[in-house]
């Protein structure tokens, strides 16, 4: 059984699903469903589609590289048949699922480590936008404080 | 009681569903930028055909079209559609060139090396931050 990958949103195709669409160059593009057959014919780039793991993959939202993808291949050559190996694939296909697990997690940890820092820095901008709607000076000294505070930061790190 | 069915949808349009039919799929981007590489070395003569527009004489490979005269051919190619088409062409070529250069395990701050993986990458650039 050989399941393959939808060339547009990248998800596993399974037996009996989805279509395939043959270029006059001979090139094989398959489908997982409807939405995304369509949206090839209407020539729209995967990469620019926020559902689409090349979006996803390409602005950096997911793991891109990783020696885990490795096991998951098109492979040519079949292997016989042997009970031995087979036990031990299935135990290490879940050994590996659960490492890609563990590195997709850390992996969205180190991506949102600089929210907090990025939505303050967002904040105090829009503040100052509208400084004119805080009235009083006591809010107005400590919103200039705070922006020094980052400012000087920056150029700190900058410097650096 | 009235009308319950929707009054107008798109079906009809004829123009719009056939542009979308697999009959009449023109070149993909991909297919054009193979034909770029190919073309570009050196300007052989187009054969000569007498279905095409012009001979097959006049044509415009970004676009892959051909016109009937080198007048049309050289009014399209300071056209607005044509550039549409240079900027498309441009933007494919990147992320092509993007696509190989994860595939090597490198990025932009040059923190590649020994490491294959987007994690590693990651994590070094959020704590080389950090130290900054």
């Amino acid at each position: 059984m050989r399941l393959e990958k939808c060339y547009f949103c990248s998800s596993t195709v399974y037996p009996g699903h989805g279509t395939m669409f043959v270029r006059n160059d001979s090139k094989m593009f398959r489908f997982c469903r409807s939405k995304c057959s369509k949206n090839f014919k209407m020539k729209r780039n995967p990469r620019k589609l926020g559902w689409t793991k090349a979006f996803r993959k390409a602005a950096g939202k997911e793991m891109a590289v990783d020696s885990t993808f490795e096991f998951e291949k098109r492979r040519n050559v079949p292997v016989r048949y042997n009970r031995e190996l087979v036990s031990k694939t299935v135990q290490s296909m879940k050994r590996i699922s659960e490492i890609k697990a563990r590195r997709e997690r850390a992996f969205f940890q180190q991506r949102m480590a600089s929210k907090p820092e990025q939505e303050r820095e967002q904040n105090i901008k829009e503040i100052e936008k509208n400084l004119h709607i805080l009235s009083t000076p006591a809010t107005r000294a400590k919103v200039e404080e705070e922006r020094v505070k980052i400012v000087s930061r920056n150029t700190e790190s900058s410097k650096n | 009681m009235g009308r319950l069915r929707r009054s107008r949808v798109h079906k009809g349009i004829k123009d719009v569903s056939k542009k979308y039919r697999l009959r009449r799929r023109t070149k993909d981007l991909d297919q054009i930028h193979n034909d770029l590489g190919t073309e570009n070395q050196e300007t052989p003569q187009l054969p000569l055909d007498e279905d095409l527009p012009g001979l097959g004489q006049f044509y415009c490979t970004e676009c892959s079209k051909y016109y009937t005269d080198q007048n049309s051919l050289d009014s399209h190619k300071v056209s607005k559609v044509h550039k549409r088409r240079l900027g498309q062409l441009q933007e494919y070529a990147e992320a092509m060139a993007q696509d190989a250069s994860i595939q090597n395990g490198m990025d932009e701050e040059g923190l590649s090396g020994s490491s294959k993986s987007s994690l590693l990458a990651l994590t070094r650039k959020n704590n080389s931050k950090n130290k900054a």
